[in-house]
């Protein structure tokens, strides 16, 4: 996946996920709209509210932002096994009326529907930051951060160096790994050994390179008079009419389907786990 | 030189850092006028870096280090003292080109990295792009504008930091050593970006540069900062004047202290003769060193030797580690960087492995050593040993001591203390080994490798950063290896060390083997040469042209011996 969206990112700005309607929304916006949607969640323990919000959110995602479909999936990976983590826990866990027994093993219907809304959340919170990240500039993001959201310049800058440096961990770290197997004792097979020693060493050294490529970062970035004071935004991020239309009828969505389960009777809320 | 022509004003400066008895600066005193190029010359530890990170205020504001005297940046009445002046405050005056391109482009995008300074500076926001422009031009890569910043080559990514460094205007620009990580192409570039982008800017210059004949071109000592400093022992000013006098004056002690210098100043020190390679005066020093014609070769080892590690047929692909142990297929399979490969590495014998950035010599070497799975071919022979362009990569202990006895449990401490002794490491035995300097790191990383009894050794670009006197000392152990029986494949860049050291040259080209033979043949081979991209630096092709390949041979030897010192210089 991540070759899929570094790709994306380098060669072709303007083209496919990064040119979609949720592409051209405001990203201190999103980032927002993200966190208010997970924050009452947080308030929702019944299975069918996060239901309907999940194939609605899948689908709002699915229509704005252009991601592929193989990419959608994949990408739901973590967080369907994150879900079916919290399921489990929650169906074996909790107490209450028994529905299915095994020795130690037992199913509870408070414990079952807990964990689906649970687990339902978490899809909820997953498409929604899916459609996010890949919809969104980092450089544009944290931009945005400074220029809406007031964050400081040191900050959003030291983030995309960070951003920059995570890129090339991976090779760092390949390079590492070889050159510590060529002293190694052979184990057997004629293979070199990979224990958490060896991971332990090599992370040792990848840390020591990493702090001292990023003092030379920071170093250039003072350099260049990061965190003089004033100072100009080239390209501004906008925050048009739009962006306030996609927040408010994204919230007036979750307020009406919430609404609407209360009014039928699904809704729980904190309630839900005191029987 | 009166005041108010004065940019730059170092007065009485020293510089100490804790628990280090010996100063690293001692009382330099330098002013530099608007526009004024200075280059600086001094070995190793000498203070060059030291004196550039008081000029940017990193000492004394980011590292801890005793600052006394003062150093005042900007015009007249404007000047401020780097020590009430914070970095950030100070980058209005001074911007830096650091050696690694990779640590000094920040941001994802060209464009951003460049509208960064821009913007710092609070530039209106609508003369931007046309700054960007500008500063593109300036450093030749007006086509890089829309590019990720990490897909720059090497010299690419240089070029960009150069322009996000000028953009910005700064009085005084620092290059500290910025050809250091580039290979031939790359250099080429820079070079002729810095020259064009110091003309269209115009601010005071100072440059600290290893590779000076490289960074020069053509020009010789004319295409340097037309003044030079010579930093001696505790970062004394020895000189300062016009640079052809200076060198002149201190090339000969310059050369003996191992400091990379211009050809023609490291001819007139170990000949005695000015002029450089055209001057028959020198040119009849170099026949001397030289020694009578027609020595009897040698004869080629490897076809006597056996052989210790055969590749067959190999075919080799960059191999992306992290797709492949997720067990997927990538979507468009890469092709391979090099097919049908095969070749053979003979007891006590030295092998260069040529070829540009990117042909694969990494991902060969990697392969010889069992490291990576070739697409398909054969590998056989004993498990090779290797050593890394970066030695940090290779270091897993906490200290020297333990980072030799690595890997080897039954080393006895006697043995142990031999290999430090042998490549004088004893007295940082205890040391770490991320601590030492950058010539000690390369020590380390070969004796630990050495320790192994293995009869091959890969060494890919042992000598790159590495000073003069370090790059000598390399290819010594490299040299005593193989006269230990060891087989010995290193790559380069650098082909005066190739001849100093090579018997065999392997040359990569066209994604495969396109030349395996004696040394000079190779490198007499016009065809061999512009398919790999290759460019002999001038002394080498005086002597192919002028000389056997064993006179050759003696003539880098005894140009080497000047400066350890073990063999006085030889005048006529």
């Amino acid at each position: 996946m991540t070759a899929e969206l570094v790709g994306a990112r380098a060669d072709a700005p303007a083209t496919g996920m990064s040119g979609s309607a949720l592409a051209r929304r405001n990203p201190t916006i999103k980032l927002a709209v993200l966190f208010v949607v997970s924050l009452v969640l947080m308030f929702i323990f019944d299975p069918i509210t996060p239901l309907v919000l999940y194939l609605l959110a899948l689908s709002a995602v699915g229509a704005t932002a252009r991601i592929p479909f193989r990419v959608l999936v994949l990408t739901h990976i973590p967080f369907l096994a994150f879900a079916l983590g919290l399921l489990i826990v929650n169906a074996l866990s909790r107490p209450g009326e028994v529905l299915w027994q095994l020795g130690l093993l037992r199913v509870t219907t408070e414990g079952l529907e807990i964990g689906t809304a649970l687990a339902l959340r978490t899809l909820v919170i997953g498409v929604l930051s899916i459609g996010f990240v890949l919809s969104t500039d980092s450089v544009a993001l944290m931009t945005s951060l400074h220029q809406h959201a007031r964050l400081g310049s040191r900050l959003t800058y030291a983030v995309l160096a960070g951003y920059r440096m995570l890129e090339d961990l991976p090779r760092e770290w390949q390079t590492i790994r070889h050159a510590h197997a060529v002293r190694a004792p052979l184990g057997h097979g004629g293979k070199p050994p990979r224990g958490l020693r060896e991971y332990g060493r090599a992370a040792f050294a990848l840390l020591v390179l990493s702090i001292r490529k990023g003092e030379r970062m920071a170093q250039s970035l003072e350099s260049r008079g990061l965190g003089l004071t004033p100072r100009t935004t080239w390209r501004r991020i906008r925050l048009t009419r739009a962006d306030w239309v996609m927040a408010g009828a994204v919230l007036a969505t979750v307020g009406a389907v919430i609404g609407l389960s209360a009014f039928l009777g699904y809704l729980h809320g904190f309630s839900a786990l005191r029987t | 030189m009166p005041d108010s022509g004065v940019i730059l004003a170092l007065h009485n400066v020293s510089v100490r850092f804790p628990r280090r008895p010996e100063a690293v600066l001692t009382g330099v005193s330098v002013h530099l006028a608007p526009g004024e190029q200075l280059i600086v010359f001094g070995a190793s530890g000498s203070g060059k870096s030291t004196l550039l990170q008081t000029i940017t205020g990193v000492i004394p504001h980011s590292v801890v280090a005793s600052l006394d005297g003062s150093v005042r940046l900007g015009r007249d009445a404007a000047a401020v003292q780097t020590s009430d002046t914070s970095v950030v405050a100070l980058s209005r005056l001074v911007g830096v080109v650091a050696q690694d391109p990779s640590s000094s482009v920040c941001l994802p995008d060209v464009e951003q990295e460049l509208a960064l300074p821009l913007e710092n500076t609070a530039t209106d926001p609508t003369l931007i792009s046309n700054h960007i422009d500008r500063a593109l031009d300036a450093v030749q890569a007006r086509t890089l504008r829309y590019r990720s910043t990490a897909q720059l080559s090497g010299g690419e990514g240089q070029r960009v930091a150069l322009a996000a460094t000028l953009i910005a205007e700064p009085a005084v620009l620092l290059l500290d050593e910025p050809t250091s990580m580039l290979d031939a192409a790359g250099l080429d570039a820079v070079r002729r970006a810095i020259r064009s982008a110091v003309d269209a800017y115009g601010p005071a210059v100072v440059l600290v540069e290893h590779r000076i004949d490289e960074f020069a071109g053509d020009a010789g000592i004319a295409g340097l900062p037309a003044r030079a400093l010579v930093l001696g022992d505790a970062g004394t000013v020895l000189a300062d004047g016009r640079t052809p006098e200076v060198l002149t004056a201190h090339g000969r002690v310059l050369n003996q202290n191992g400091c990379w210098l211009p050809l023609e100043t490291e001819l007139l020190a170990v000949t005695g003769h000015s002029g450089g390679l055209h001057a028959p005066a020198v040119r009849t020093g170099i026949r001397s060193l030289g020694g009578v014609a027609g020595a009897p070769p040698k004869g080629n080892r490897h076809d006597v030797s056996p052989i210790v590690l055969a590749a067959t047929d190999l075919v080799i692909d960059r191999g992306a580690p992290a797709s492949r142990r997720r067990g997927r297929t990538p979507a468009t399979p890469t092709p391979p960087v090099l097919a049908a490969v095969s070749l053979t590495l003979h007891r006590g014998e030295i092998v260069a492995l040529l070829g540009g950035n990117g042909i694969g010599k990494t991902s060969l070497m990697l392969t010889l050593a069992g490291l990576h799975v070739p697409v398909s071919g054969t590998v056989t022979g004993a498990r090779p040993g290797m050593i890394f362009q970066n030695p940090e990569h290779q270091f897993v202990e906490h200290t020297v001591r333990g980072e030799i006895r690595h890997g080897l449990g039954n080393l006895t401490d006697d043995a142990l203390d031999a290999i430090l002794h042998r490549h004088r490491l004893t007295h940082l035995a205890d040391q770490s080994p991320f601590r030492l300097s950058g010539g000690e790191k390369r020590r380390l990383s070969v004796a630990a490798m050495l320790a192994h009894d293995r009869p091959v050794l890969l060494a890919d670009e042992p000598t790159f950063g590495l000073d003069r006197r370090d790059t000598i000392a390399t290819m010594g152990a490299l040299r005593r290896a193989a006269e230990g029986g060891r087989s010995i494949l290193f790559s380069s860049h650098d082909l005066r060390t190739v001849a100093s050291l090579a018997d065999r040259v392997i040359v990569l080209a066209e994604g495969t083997v396109i030349a395996d033979g004696a040394l000079f043949d190779v490198l007499r081979s016009h065809e061999v040469l512009t398919r790999a991209g290759l460019v002999l630096p001038p002394l080498l092709r005086h002597l192919l042209d002028e000389f056997s390949d064993e006179q050759g041979r003696r003539v880098l030897k005894q140009l080497d011996a000047a400066v350890t010192g073990t063999t006085p210089g030889v005048t006529t």
